[in-house]
């Protein structure tokens, strides 16, 4: 996660709050959220490498597959729920995204942008794309369900998540003109308050 | 590795759960490693039901190492080299601490059936007294499979302060029903020995090694998984050779009698009732209105949480209970689930993920 989307994640969640971080890697964010944040963190991975590392790092992590449920993260009293940059992975993303509003009464997501112009090159010369966001050959990503940002806008009028905050981001990780007047073209990446 | 083997005396009187009382008792110790200048890098392994204090390295003359030798020693996951830890017999047990095989003061003979009944918080409270002894604030961390976890749990729940991390694995915060009915088929097997003479056999100068025995073999088929003995033994027939009996036909028949008959030999029927019995009222939860959210409210150890595939006496659910509850009281708690390739008896042995999570657990700071 890049420094200026960080800062973003950590200014929106409050001081000492329950965060649940879903699919949360190696626990950097949550680390630093109880550094910075003083938050009490759980993260959920499936990964086994991934797993270690948070326990390296001291963080709090529950070895569950996402898509197989998170019904049991509901009434735990979560705040905040983070999905950094994991929902396009899911099976089964809107189930996902309608079970994660039960387990806290906000949620963080962040998305990486495949409207963006330079995937659009990519895909304009007639082969899969990456980009800094999206660097896993096609053979080799974990990602299932790429979507630009209005389609996930979509979704979320679709479903009727409110989106509180947003913020879009262009390729280099900073805001800009274009990616906030563009941002299905410009942007990168998306981040979103929902609630 | 440096070990020291040391039979500790109390003077303590220790007050049991069940309202009995111990004025005075002896707990035999192994320790590893050394304990540094101040006194902070103490680690506590905690037997599961038919170990001992013997955990790590092999004694002379023997040729099986301690029951946790794959986790612990110099360079091992449990580094001997960085931290001192202390292993014991639990009170109860029967390989030289307090239990039923030791002599009662007021009668002379072998306390037998009378020796009363220990449970996990006991233990806690004799372990307790075991740190005072040796002058240990606070452990940096309580591990230990199955009956062993759930006292690294009660070490939590009992001495906040005490404990740093408590590694669970492979246990719960209270057995299963079927655990439970297993157990007392054990007890049962032991107690219809015809040498059992109503647990005062050694008076008696006899043993009741045929129950059990018995009660070992269906203990270790549930210590297993199915698929764990379908790998190792298959419908494989013994060879005549090497058969324990005439009666024996198939591989698993004769391993089962071997791994029963030496166990008989070394282990002691009243100890055995104590240990099922103990494990079977394990339930911190219940002096808190069956609630385990309550129960850890007060809990500050770090927990690592551990369940393994195959382990079918105490499945992941249980692992995952705990884990649960500790999230509700707000406790830094992991759970994970590992792949085990020898049932509940996974916890025992290295393995690549296994180990590197407790190593990382016990390795890692505030």
């Amino acid at each position: 996660m890049n420094n200026q989307l960080q800062s973003i994640v950590l200014d929106w969640i409050p001081n000492q709050s329950m965060v649940i971080d879903f699919g949360c890697g190696d626990g950097t964010l949550l680390r630093i959220l109880a550094e910075k944040k003083s938050v009490t963190g759980y993260g959920v991975e499936i990964d086994g490498e991934k797993i270690n590392s948070c326990i390296a790092n001291g963080v709090s992590v529950i070895q569950q597959d996402i898509d197989a449920g998170i019904q049991n993260f509901i009434d735990m009293g979560f705040d905040v729920a983070i999905m950094a940059s994991s929902i396009q992975c899911l099976r089964r993303p809107r189930n996902a995204m309608q079970n994660i509003l039960q387990v806290a009464n906000e949620c963080v997501i962040t998305l990486p942008n495949f409207g963006n112009w330079e995937l659009r090159l990519g895909l304009l010369k007639g082969k899969m794309p990456s980009s800094a966001q999206l660097p896993a050959k096609w053979y080799e990503t974990k990602n299932l369900h790429l979507c630009t940002i209005a389609d996930f806008e979509d979704l979320c009028a679709e479903e009727s998540f409110n989106i509180k905050k947003k913020v879009y981001l262009n390729s280099r990780g900073s805001s800009s003109w274009l990616a906030n007047t563009f941002p299905n073209l410009f942007a990168a990446e998306a981040v979103y308050l929902i609630g | 590795m440096k070990t020291v083997s040391e039979k500790i005396s109390f003077k303590d009187t220790l007050t049991l759960q069940s309202g009995d009382v111990l004025s005075g008792f002896e707990l035999i110790t192994e320790t590893y490693g050394e304990l540094n200048s101040d006194k902070s890098n103490a680690v506590l392994v905690c037997h599961a039901f038919s170990g001992n204090h013997h955990a790590a390295g092999i004694k002379d003359g023997e040729k099986k190492p301690g029951w946790w030798d794959e986790i612990i020693g110099d360079g091992k996951t449990i580094d001997t080299k960085k931290y001192f830890v202390v292993s014991l017999n639990n009170l109860g047990g029967c390989h030289g601490s307090s239990g039923p095989t030791a002599i009662a003061a007021e009668s002379g003979q072998p306390y037998g059936a009378s020796f009363p009944e220990v449970s996990v918080s006991d233990w806690v409270e004799s372990q307790k007294l075991l740190a005072d002894h040796l002058g240990i604030d606070c452990w940096e961390m309580v591990a230990g499979g199955s009956l062993g976890g759930m006292q690294a749990l009660q070490w939590a729940v009992s001495y906040p302060s005490r404990i740093k991390k408590a590694a669970i694995i492979a246990a719960s915060s209270k057995i299963s029903t079927q655990n439970i009915a297993l157990n007392e088929v054990a007890r049962e097997i032991i107690k219809k020995d015809e040498n059992f003479h109503n647990g005062y056999y050694l008076a008696k100068g006899k043993s009741p090694q045929k129950g059990l025995k018995a009660a070992r073999m269906l203990g270790h088929i549930t210590y297993l998984s199915e698929s764990n003995m379908r790998k190792r033994f298959g419908r494989k027939l013994q060879d005549p050779e090497n058969k324990i009996d005439a009666d024996v036909n198939y591989e698993v028949e004769n391993y089962l009698q071997y791994k029963g008959e030496q166990f008989a030999k070394t282990f002691d029927a009243n100890s055995y009732i104590l240990m099922t019995k103990a494990m079977d009222s394990f339930d911190p939860a219940r002096d808190f209105d069956d609630d385990l959210v309550t129960c850890l409210a007060n809990a500050q150890a770090k927990l690592l949480i551990v369940s393994f595939d195959s382990d079918w006496l105490f499945p992941k659910e249980y692992g995952l209970e705990i884990q649960m509850s500790a999230i509700k009281a707000g406790i830094n708690s992991t759970y994970i689930e590992l792949q085990g390739d020898y049932g509940h008896d996974s916890f025992l042995f290295h393995s690549d993920r296994y180990s590197a999570a407790l190593k990382n657990f016990l390795n890692s700071n505030e």
